[in-house]
C-alpha cells in the first residue's frame, strides 16, 4: 500500500496529558501511525470516545473527535457509520467504559456488527477516579473502594465478545508498539465490528499488572503454531487459557454487517434529499382518509 | 332526538377486536362528515382483561371526549358493571346476552337496552363467532342512523387484504346485525341520529401517527427508540415509512443506547429524533445534557403516561413536564413544544427539525397517551406549509482548518456547524467544558462566555417558536390556560359557557419552554379569574405560570390524576361554580 501519510497528520495541536508512562500513549501513537499507513485523512475519520483517562484520546487525534458521556461511545458509532457509512468510525475507551457502565452498548455492537473499530484500553483500574478496582481488576486487588482485595473475578472481555457473536477479536499490548499498529490496520480494515483490546498499564495506580508484569504473561498468538483465528473453539480455549494472556488475531470471521442488513441508501442517509417530497407525502397521506 | 353528537364506548376483553370495530365506526363517522375523536382506554396486556374504546363524533373539529358516554356496546357484564354508570341519562346499552342475562341489580332504568345475541348470530347465523363484533357494528349502526353504504364500504376496505371471502363473511355480519335491529327494535328508537354531510376529504389519523409523519416531512431520516408504550407506534411509523426516503431506523437496546445513537446520527449532520415515555425519558436525561453541551440538534418525542416508575402505562398524564424542563444536571439551552390536537402533532413536529438544526438544541415535542394514541380528523394535510431549514449547517464544500470554529462566540449564540466528511473541519466535541474550537478547557473567562453563547439562543430562537393560540373573547374576565390533550375538552367548555352566556378566553399553550412569560403575564394580568386546567397532581403548569405571576388570589387550579382524560363538565362545573359564587357574592 503507498504510504504517503504520516502519523503526524494525525497530531492535534493539543498535547496528550496522561501520567508520564501511561500506556494509553501508546495506543495513541499505535493508531496514529495505522491511520496514516491505510492512507485514511482526518477528515473522514470519526473517533468517539467515552470517559476516564482513555476516553481524553478522542481529544488528541486530528479527526471528527467525539468525547461524549460515560459508557456510551457504542452507541454514539454505531449511529455516525449508519448516517455516514462512507466515514472511518472508531471508538476507545477504557475497561470501565466498555466492560462496566458500558456493558450493555458492547454486548449488542457484537452482534449488530456495525463496521465499527472499538479499542478498549484496558489498565485493569479506574485511573482518573484515582485507582478503584474495575470489572478487569485482579481479585484481592486492593484499592480504596476494595481495601480487603477486591472481591469479584474479573470479566474477560474478549470472551465475552466471542460468545456475543463477535467478528473481529484482537488484543495488544501498549508497549509492543508494531505489532499493536498491525493489529488496529487489520481491525479497521475488518469489515464489521472489530474489537482490540489493549493492555494499556496504569504507572500510577495499578502496582500489579504493570509493564514487567505484562511482559511476563503476554504470549503472540502468532507465535503459536496452527493457530486458526477462524475456530470459535480454538478462539475460546484460547481467550481462556489461565496461564498466559494471548495476544494478536484471535478472531475472525465474515458476516453480514449491520449496515448491510439496515437497506440503508446507495449515498450515505445524510446526502438524502429533504426537500421537493411534496408528492409523495401527499400519496402517503390517502391511506388516512 | 340527539343529533349528529354521539359518544360510542365498546367495552369487552383485552384482544376480542373492539379495537378494529371502533377504528371502523371511527371511519364511518369521518366518512359521514362528523368530526371524530377516539380514546384508548386499555389494559397495560395484550389477551383479557377488561378494555374499552371510546368514539366520540360530532360537529366540532378538535374537541376531546363528551360529558357521558351516550351508547355503550357491552360483550360482556363486566362491561356494563364498569360502565353503565357513565351512560348519559336517556343513552342505551347494546349488550351481547348470547350467553348472559343482564342482572337486574345493573338494569339502569333510565337508559335503553338492546340485547342482542351477537355472539349466537355470528357463530350460528355466519359460522364464525369471532365476526361477533361486526354483527354489533350492523346493530349500533340500525340504531343510531349511521349510512349503511358508508359502513360496508368501510368493513370492506378493512378486510379488503384478507380476501374475497372475509370481506363478504363481514358484510353479511353486518347485515345480519341490523336486520336483528330491524325485526325486534324497529318500535324503540335510541333517541340518536346521525345525519351525513360530505367528508370533504378530510383525514383521520392517530395521534403518533401525524408525529411520525410531521417528523419525515421534517426531514428526520435518522430514529432510534426503544419500545415504550404510548410511543412506540413512532418507532414502528418510522421503520415502516422511512426507508423509502433514505433513512435508517434503530430499535436500540434500551433507551440510553437510543439517545446516544440520536446524538450520533444528528452529530454525523441527519436530522435524528427518538421517541419515548417516562421511564425511558429519565433514562435519556444525562445525554440530553450532552446534546445541549455539543450543540447537537435532535428531537425528542415524549408521550407522557401516568408515572412515577411504572405508574399506569396505557394511561394519560401531564406530569412530565417539570422533567422535560429541569432535569439533568447542568444548564443547557431546550425546547419543550406541545401540540394542541391530532393535526398540530403534525405541523409541530416538523417545525420542531427547524428549531432544533437553527438553534442547535435537543427540542421536545411533548404530547399525552390521550393525545398520540387518540384518532382525530383532520383537514388534508398542507406539505407546502413544511420547510427544512437546516441554518447554520455546513454540510458540503469546506472550511479552513485553524479558522474554523465550531463553538464560535457569536451575537444569537449560534455557531457554524460543521460535520464529518467535510475538509478542514476536523475538531473535538466534547462534553466537557470547550473554548470556540472545542478544546477542552476550564478557562473561568471561557466558561462564563460559553454558558452566555449557549444560554443565548434561548432568547435568538423567540420569533421561531410555535406561538399560543388566543381563543374565544380576548376581553373575557373568566381566562382558561392549558395545552396537549387538554384542549379539546377546554374548547367545549369555551362553546358550552358560551351557550349558558359565559365567554371566556383560553391561551392553548404551544411552546411550554422557553415560557412564554410576556404573554402569560399579560393574559393573566387582565382577567378576573385563571383557570389553569393540567393532568397531575402538584400543578407543575400552575407553578411555571406562578414564576411569572406571583401568587395570585385569581388562580384556580383544575386537575386530574386518575390517569383519564378531562371531560368537559369537570372543567364547566369548577368554572360555573367559582362564577355563580361570584354572582351571589356581588347581589350581597
Amino acid at each position: 500500500m503507498a504510504t504517503l501519510m504520516s502519523p503526524k497528520e494525525f497530531a492535534t495541536a493539543t498535547p496528550a496529558w496522561w501520567c508520564p508512562g501511561c500506556g494509553d500513549y501508546g495506543v495513541l501513537s499505535a493508531l496514529k501511525q495505522a491511520l496514516a499507513e491505510l492512507a485514511l485523512v482526518p477528515k473522514d475519520v470519526a473517533f468517539v470516545s467515552g470517559i476516564g483517562c482513555s476516553g481524553k484520546i478522542s481529544g488528541y487525534l486530528h479527526s471528527y473527535a467525539f468525547h461524549g458521556v460515560h459508557g456510551r461511545a457504542l452507541p454514539v458509532a454505531t449511529a455516525v457509520k449508519l448516517a455516514n457509512a462512507e466515514l472511518t468510525v472508531i471508538a476507545a475507551g477504557g475497561d470501565g467504559d466498555g466492560y462496566a457502565i458500558g456493558a450493555g452498548h458492547f454486548i449488542h455492537a457484537l452482534r449488530r456488527n456495525p463496521d465499527v473499530t472499538y479499542i478498549v484500553m484496558d489498565n485493569q483500574t479506574y485511573g482518573l477516579t484515582k485507582g478503584q478496582s474495575s470489572p478487569t481488576s485482579m481479585t484481592g486487588y486492593v484499592t480504596g473502594t476494595s481495601p480487603s482485595g477486591h472481591p469479584e473475578a474479573p470479566i474477560n472481555g474478549l470472551s465475552l465478545a466471542l460468545a456475543a457473536g463477535g467478528t473481529f477479536l484482537a488484543r495488544g499490548f501498549s508497549a509492543q508498539p508494531k505489532p499493536l499498529v498491525e493489529l488496529l490496520k487489520a481491525a479497521i480494515r475488518h469489515r464489521g465490528f472489530s474489537v482490540v483490546e489493549v493492555m494499556s498499564p496504569c504507572v500510577t495506580y495499578n502496582k500489579i499488572n504493570t509493564y514487567a508484569w505484562f511482559k511476563e504473561h503476554v504470549a503472540d498468538v502468532a507465535l503459536d503454531e496452527g493457530y486458526d483465528p477462524a475456530s470459535r473453539e480454538g478462539a475460546f480455549a484460547m481467550l481462556n487459557r489461565s496461564d498466559k494472556i494471548p495476544l494478536g488475531i484471535l478472531y475472525r470471521e465474515e458476516r453480514a454487517t449491520l449496515e448491510d442488513l439496515s437497506r440503508l441508501p446507495d449515498r450515505p442517509v445524510t446526502q438524502q434529499p429533504l426537500d421537493g417530497l411534496e408528492e409523495r407525502f401527499a400519496a402517503l397521506q390517502e391511506r388516512y382518509r | 332526538m340527539v343529533l349528529n353528537d354521539i359518544e360510542i364506548m365498546f367495552g369487552g376483553q383485552a384482544g376480542d377486536g373492539s379495537l378494529t370495530t371502533g377504528d371502523l365506526i371511527a371511519g364511518t363517522f369521518k366518512r359521514m362528515g362528523l368530526e371524530v375523536y377516539t380514546y384508548k382506554d386499555f389494559p397495560s396486556r395484550i389477551r383479557g382483561g377488561h378494555t374499552n374504546y371510546v368514539i366520540r363524533a360530532c360537529e366540532h373539529a378538535d374537541y376531546g371526549m363528551s360529558d357521558h358516554v351516550d351508547g355503550l356496546v357491552a360483550f360482556d357484564i363486566e362491561a356494563v358493571e364498569i360502565h353503565a354508570a357513565q351512560l348519559r341519562p336517556g343513552g342505551f346499552v347494546l349488550f351481547d346476552n348470547s350467553s348472559d342475562a343482564v342482572p337486574e341489580h345493573l338494569r339502569r332504568p333510565d337508559v335503553r337496552w338492546y340485547e342482542i345475541p351477537l355472539a349466537k348470530i355470528a357463530k350460528g347465523d355466519l359460522g364464525l363467532e369471532i365476526v361477533r363484533n361486526t354483527v354489533s357494528l350492523g346493530a349500533l349502526a340500525a340504531l343510531i342512523g349511521m349510512d349503511m353504504e358508508i359502513v360496508r364500504e368501510g368493513v370492506a376496505g378493512a378486510y379488503r387484504r384478507k380476501g374475497e371471502k372475509v370481506v363478504d363473511l363481514n358484510l353479511r355480519a353486518i347485515d345480519a346485525g341490523a336486520r336483528y335491529v330491524a325485526d325486534h327494535f324497529a318500535g324503540e328508537p335510541s333517541g340518536y341520529g346521525l345525519v351525513s354531510k360530505p367528508d370533504a376529504g378530510r383525514l383521520i389519523m392517530m395521534g403518533n401517527d401525524a408525529i411520525a409523519f410531521g417528523a419525515l416531512a421534517g426531514g428526520c431520516r435518522f430514529m432510534a427508540g426503544y419500545p415504550i408504550t404510548p410511543a412506540t407506534d413512532v418507532l414502528e411509523w418510522m421503520a415502516q415509512h422511512a426507508p423509502a426516503y433514505g433513512g435508517v431506523v434503530v430499535q436500540a437496546e434500551d433507551e440510553l443506547a437510543a439517545i446516544n445513537m440520536v446524538i450520533g446520527a444528528a452529530f454525523a449532520g441527519v436530522r435524528s429524533m427518538t421517541a419515548t415515555s417516562g421511564p425511558g425519558q429519565a433514562l435519556m436525561t444525562e445525554a440530553i445534557g450532552l446534546a445541549g453541551v455539543l450543540e447537537v440538534p435532535l428531537v425528542v418525542v415524549e408521550c407522557a403516561r401516568t408515572g412515577p416508575s411504572t405508574g399506569m402505562p396505557t394511561k394519560t398524564e401531564q406530569s412530565n413536564l417539570n422533567h422535560l424542563i429541569f432535569s439533568g444536571h447542568g444548564e443547557i439551552p431546550r425546547v419543550v413544544l406541545a401540540p394542541c390536537s391530532v393535526e398540530d402533532s403534525f405541523y409541530i413536529t416538523a417545525e420542531a427539525f427547524n428549531i432544533a438544526e437553527k438553534y442547535q438544541v435537543p427540542v421536545f415535542v411533548l404530547s399525552e397517551q390521550a393525545l398520540c394514541q387518540s384518532k382525530a380528523t383532520l383537514p388534508e394535510l398542507d406539505f407546502d406549509r413544511v420547510s427544512v431549514d437546516r441554518g447554520k449547517l455546513i454540510d458540503a464544500g469546506e472550511v479552513v482548518f485553524g479558522e474554523y470554529k465550531r463553538f464560535a462566540f457569536t451575537e444569537d449564540g449560534v455557531s457554524p456547524r460543521v460535520i464529518p466528511g467535510v475538509p478542514g473541519g476536523m475538531h473535538l466535541e466534547a462534553g466537557s467544558e470547550h473554548g470556540e474550537f472545542g478544546v477542552i478547557t476550564e478557562n473561568a473567562d471561557n466558561r462564563r462566555r460559553m454558558m452566555d453563547k449557549r444560554m443565548r439562543k434561548m432568547e435568538s430562537m423567540a420569533a421561531d417558536l410555535p406561538q399560543a393560540n388566543l381563543r374565544g373573547d380576548d376581553r373575557a374576565h373568566v381566562a382558561i390556560i392549558g395545552y396537549g390533550s387538554n384542549c379539546g375538552p377546554i374548547r367545549e367548555t369555551q362553546e358550552r359557557l358560551l351557550e349558558r352566556g359565559l365567554s371566556t378566553r383560553f391561551l392553548e399553550l404551544r411552546t411550554l419552554w422557553p415560557f412564554p412569560e410576556e404573554q402569560v403575564r399579560a393574559f393573566v394580568a387582565s382577567a378576573d379569574h385563571v383557570f389553569v386546567v393540567e393532568n397531575n397532581y402538584t400543578g407543575q403548569l400552575e407553578r411555571l405560570i406562578r414564576y411569572v405571576t406571583g401568587p395570585l388570589e385569581k388562580m384556580h387550579a383544575i386537575r386530574k390524576y386518575d390517569g383519564r382524560p378531562f371531560r368537559p363538565k369537570e372543567i364547566i362545573e369548577p368554572i360555573e361554580r367559582v362564577a355563580i359564587e361570584e354572582l351571589v357574592e356581588a347581589q350581597r
